[in-house]
């Protein structure tokens, strides 16, 4: 994870558009217009096309390999590898279906869990607590963004696990009403927990990014709704969250991507048994944790084809993810929160 | 003055960083060939004119393996040894691909899978004696509870389903069991401890034949949607430690290190037995005509012979394309079959019998090196 | 509120300018007193609410908490200079460490900071000094791609280096890791090159500067503290990364991301004192990168003013 909140260029100038923004290069004039006035030497030339098509190379290879190593599974079983069957390589079984189930499963339990508590957090941070407060704060949260996966799959399996095994679950199970999704023997890892852990590693994400998104707003609106009368509270709800709704709504999104691809902590703690669970309390599996236990053992061929396929399919849910985000990212109340994902995941 | 662009400057500042990393490192990593991303041991190379061999395989022999391996780094310290426990079948499809130096698997390679290998022919050699174990954890049991085949059978078949069961009781002449659920755990991975299991209730259960609907074993669990599925001997320990009431199948050097209470499981001659470095070692006195092809010591005769044991087999390619590695491949694994076999018992192994040391010998000189030079010599 | 009566207003002097004067205080009272409840009713609601986000401070920053707590009293145990010197051993042999994994560690770091940061700067700089679609194409990609799942790739380098040549390396980790790396950096340091005036650029080249030159006095020593502060943190984001080891390293004792990864599933409590104490190590190494990424920044900045 890494640090999401301010951007490293201080916010005095980063707020301020340069032309560059607006896409017309460092001069503002038009690209070609440009180029004729102001020429540069071959080599920098080569220097700076070189460095564009390695990326480019890089970015295609990557969907190209994927894509490419994976067609043989998706010849076997066909197109309803995406959403059918189970998962059981031994018999000869591959289709992606109940890993997706599990994914997406886990990832909507921890937005359940992140959206309330992240929002909560950042409306209390940018606009509840007192100045002094506020700093270490956000700094503490952002800490937990730098926070190594594998160190919170650590904690999660080695700690959590036996407190959730013990204490929480059979509290869960006991719940009216609810209690019914919480059902089923109880032995620590499980769908509930990997979705804890996804909350946890994901809540930085969205505290940051709102917290941008919020005091983006500017004082001059919420200055009027205060002339108009209203309480703290009002100013924060009728005005400082709907113009930070976009930008909430693309930290959410990224997220959700986030979540989607974090497979070492959940390998370690959602009990990787690739069935549609029948409680938040089983194991279950996603694709990042199947991959991660499957790949090495893969028989070569349609076996090590069939797990890249179901990188595939990760591969195409988190890109649809993350495109969503960044459209939204940049619509007008969005673009605040671009300049704090300069080194943002 | 007439200065070069940003460029050049980028590439010294890379250049200092690749050269300030150390090249004696960059040297090793990128001509080291390897073992997989899993548990292993690792010392680093002494000097650029050591030999690094790297293998990967059994889960079940990793720490007498290491043990070994880490012995005789001390004795010849230009020899290095990677080996990476991630699965039999990791080791089978490493030595198929040619991406490492060795291999090592529980069930040696069907004549199928060595037409597979892209090197040509496999060598297989019994390197070491060890037992699967029972272990469960059931607060208030004794240890060594007795257990048979068909209770087993049933067991993991999910039909019996609570340790104050009858039938539990029947057999193991123990009726104060707890009224604690069965958690039945398996590999969820393809495993020789698996296969051992296997075999063992399809020679003494007819119910899990007709169960599992085959008679023949497989390395993969039959029956994954009963029971816990964990990955590798690690993670059935962890489970098995941490979950009250289960029951699963271990190595048994895992499981002595781990202080499971094991099952006594019911031999050939009708006697309830222990895994020990002495039952076991029972089970391999036993095996005679041992081959790749005919290797099964599940279920031998005998008083005291534990029914769960097996044979690892080291794989290694017959032609070795590197002569000085296919070298030392001989005389380690010489070490490992003769001095290391010490290490066996404390580690709850056995030392491999007199006849099996023969057949370890005749397959070590038929290494070869790419002239046909033989490799090895006793 | 009541319908307010038709008051006749007399002639001045008369009777109805004393009902007059009631008649304001009437009204004032009642817009006094339902303004009153209405305040009231919205401060308590605020409270109430202002009540639940603060609540959701605690919740959020207690796994934090006892996640730091756990790794500092659990890892502290197993720290020892010997942990950090000596290569691993054998169970049941004492003296062991995490040396190889933390050299392993290192190395494969320092590999991917010699692919990505040049590459970096070079992307970075093409966006700058070209802008159009071809750069907004690479610009959105760069944000997408530093939103692919690390164990994809994984399996990208796997399928790349590992299979191709037949043999796992420190180098095709090293290049996954740069992978990784490399759309972080590019973000960072396009947005560290856009906070350079347009106008030191314009003076730069109408001085008869080459752009190459005015590139790297002007722009990149502008955007040093973005560039710095920003790469430095897209590193402690590569050193925690455990999933692209994962099909590309020889073996999990090169790197501590994989020893915790492999001993913490380890039953044995020898090999789960040795995950924590690596997790301590990578903690407190990710941390010291974060923060010296910071006063980088903060100290360049001033230099800057």
């Amino acid at each position: 994870m890494t640090d999401l909140g301010a951007s490293p260029v201080p916010e005095a100038i980063a707020g301020s558009p340069t032309p560059g923004e607006t896409g017309d290069g460092p001069t503002g004039l038009r690209p070609w217009r440009k180029r004729r006035l102001f020429p540069s030497s071959p080599f920098y030339a080569v220097v700076r096309w070189g460095g564009a098509g390695l990326f480019a190379a890089v970015a295609i290879g990557l969907v190209v390999t994927i894509v490419s190593q994976s067609s043989q599974a998706f010849t076997h079983s066909g197109i309803s590898f995406l959403w059918s069957g189970t998962w059981n390589p031994d018999a000869g079984e591959f289709a992606a279906g109940t890993l997706v189930v599990g994914t997406v499963l886990t990832t909507l339990v921890a937005m359940a869990i992140v959206v309330p508590v992240g929002l909560g957090i950042s409306v209390s941070v940018s606009e509840l607590t007192p100045r002094w407060l506020a700093g270490p704060l956000s700094t503490s949260i952002e800490f937990l963004a730098a926070v190594p996966s594998i160190v919170v799959g650590l904690w999660a399996l080695l700690v959590l696990s036996p407190v959730f095994a013990t204490d929480v679950e059979p509290a869960l199970e006991g719940l009216p009403v609810l209690g019914r999704i919480f059902h089923g023997p109880a032995y620590g890892p499980s769908v509930l927990l990997a979705s804890v852990v996804l909350a946890i590693m994901t809540l930085p994400t969205v505290v940051a990014l709102s917290r941008t998104a919020l005091s983006g707003v500017p004082m001059a609106d919420r200055e009027a709704a205060m002339a108009l009368g209203a309480t703290h509270w009002q100013v924060v709800r009728r005005t400082v969250l709907p113009g930070a709704r976009s930008g909430i709504a693309a930290a959410i999104t990224l997220a959700i991507g986030r979540a989607l691809g974090e497979s070492i902590a959940v390998a370690l703690v959602i009990g990787n048994r690739p069935a549609i669970p029948h409680s938040l309390l089983a194991p279950g599996a996603t694709l990042g944790s199947a991959i991660v236990n499957q790949f090495a053992e893969a028989s070569p061929g349609l076996g090590t084809s069939a797990v890249i396929a179901l990188a595939a399919v990760l591969l195409l849910l988190t890109v649809l993810v993350n495109v969503v985000g960044q459209l939204l990212v940049r619509t007008r109340g969005g673009r605040r929160v671009l300049s704090a994902r300069g080194a943002a995941t | 003055m007439k200065r070069r662009s940003i460029a050049p400057a980028g590439l010294v500042l890379a250049a200092a960083l690749v050269a300030a990393s150390g090249s004696s490192w960059l040297s090793s990593a990128a001509g080291a060939a390897s073992a997989h991303s899993n548990a292993a041991v690792v010392k680093k190379a002494a000097a650029s004119a050591s030999t690094t061999l790297n293998g990967a395989g059994a889960n079940s022999i990793a720490p007498f393996f290491e043990k070994v391996f880490y012995n005789y780094e001390h004795l010849h310290s230009k020899v290095t040894v990677n080996y990476s426990p991630a699965g039999s079948s990791v080791g089978v499809k490493d030595i198929q691909q040619n991406t490492v130096d060795f291999g090592d698997s529980e069930i040696p390679m069907s004549s199928s899978a060595q037409a597979a290998a892209s090197g040509g022919a496999v060598l297989q050699v019994p390197v070491e004696l060890g037992g699967v174990a029972l272990s469960y954890n059931v607060p208030g049991a004794p240890k060594g509870l007795h257990l048979d085949g068909p209770t087993l059978a049933a067991i993991f078949e999910g039909t019996i389903t609570k340790w104050n069961d009858p039938r539990i009781a029947k057999v193991s002449g123990v009726s104060h069991l707890p009224n604690l659920a069965i958690v039945p755990v398996h590999r969820a991975d393809s495993s020789g401890p698996g296969w051992d299991l296997d075999q063992y209730l399809i020679s003494t259960s007819t119910g899990w034949v007709k169960k599992i609907g085959t008679s023949k074993a497989s390395t993969s669990w039959p029956l994954p949607d009963i029971g816990e599925g964990e990955q590798l001997n690690t993670g059935v320990a962890t489970f098995i430690k941490s979950t009250a009431g289960s029951i699963g199948y271990v190595s048994f050097g895992y499981a002595s290190k781990a202080k499971f209470a094991n099952a006594a499981l019911k031999n050939k001659a009708g006697a309830f037995v222990s895994p020990s470095s002495y039952t076991i070692g029972l089970a391999g006195a036993r095996a005679s005509n041992l081959s790749a092809s005919h290797f099964s010591i599940i279920d031998e005769p005998g008083a005291s012979t534990y029914p769960l044991a097996n044979f690892s087999w080291t794989l290694l390619y017959k032609k070795q394309a590197n002569a000085a590695k296919g070298a030392a491949l001989g005389a380690l694994f010489y070490y490992v079959v003769t001095t290391g076999q010490k290490q066996a018992s404390p580690l709850g192994y056995s030392p491999i019998p007199a006849n099996v040391l023969k057949l370890a010998e005749n397959t070590l000189v038929k290494l070869r090196s790419s002239t046909g030079k033989q490799l090895f010599k006793l | 509120m009541s319908t307010i009566p038709n008051v006749q207003v007399g002639a001045a002097g008369t009777g109805p300018e004393i009902g007059l004067v009631e008649e304001l205080q009437r009204r004032r009272a009642l817009v006094r007193d339902s303004a009153r409840r209405s305040i009231r009713r919205r401060r308590i609601t605020g409270r109430a609410m202002q009540v639940i986000c603060l609540i959701a401070v605690p919740i959020g920053v207690a796994p934090l908490v006892a996640l730091v707590l756990a790794t500092v009293s659990k890892g502290a145990g197993a720290l020892s200079a010997g942990f950090l010197l000596h290569a691993p051993t054998p169970p049941g042999v004492p003296g062991g460490g995490i040396s190889t994994a933390i050299v392993g560690s290192g190395e494969i770091v320092a590999i991917a900071i010699a692919l990505a940061v040049p590459v970096g700067l070079f992307v970075a700089l093409f966006l700058f000094e070209r802008p159009g679609t071809i750069a907004a194409a690479i610009r959105f990609s760069a944000d997408v791609l530093s939103g692919v799942p690390s164990i994809i790739i994984g399996i990208f380098t796997y399928a790349v280096f590992v299979e191709r040549f037949h043999h796992f390396s420190n180098l095709a980790a090293g290049f996954a890791l740069g992978v990784l790396m490399l759309p972080i950096m590019v973000r960072a340091n396009e947005e560290a090159m856009r906070t350079v005036s347009v106008d030191l650029w314009e003076a730069g080249v109408s001085l008869g500067a080459r752009r190459s030159r005015v590139a790297r006095s002007v722009v990149l020593r502008g955007a040093l503290p973005g560039v710095v502060s920003g790469n430095l943190l897209a590193v402690a984001r590569g050193v925690g990364e455990t999933a692209p080891l994962l099909f590309t390293v020889a073996s999990p004792t090169f790197a501590m991301t994989l020893l915790i990864f492999n001993d913490a599933t380890e039953p044995f409590p020898d090999a789960q004192r040795t995950a924590w104490g690596t997790a301590l190590v990578l903690l407190v190494l990710v941390l010291i990168l974060s923060v010296v990424a910071r006063m980088v920044a903060w100290i360049l900045n001033r230099k800057a003013r």
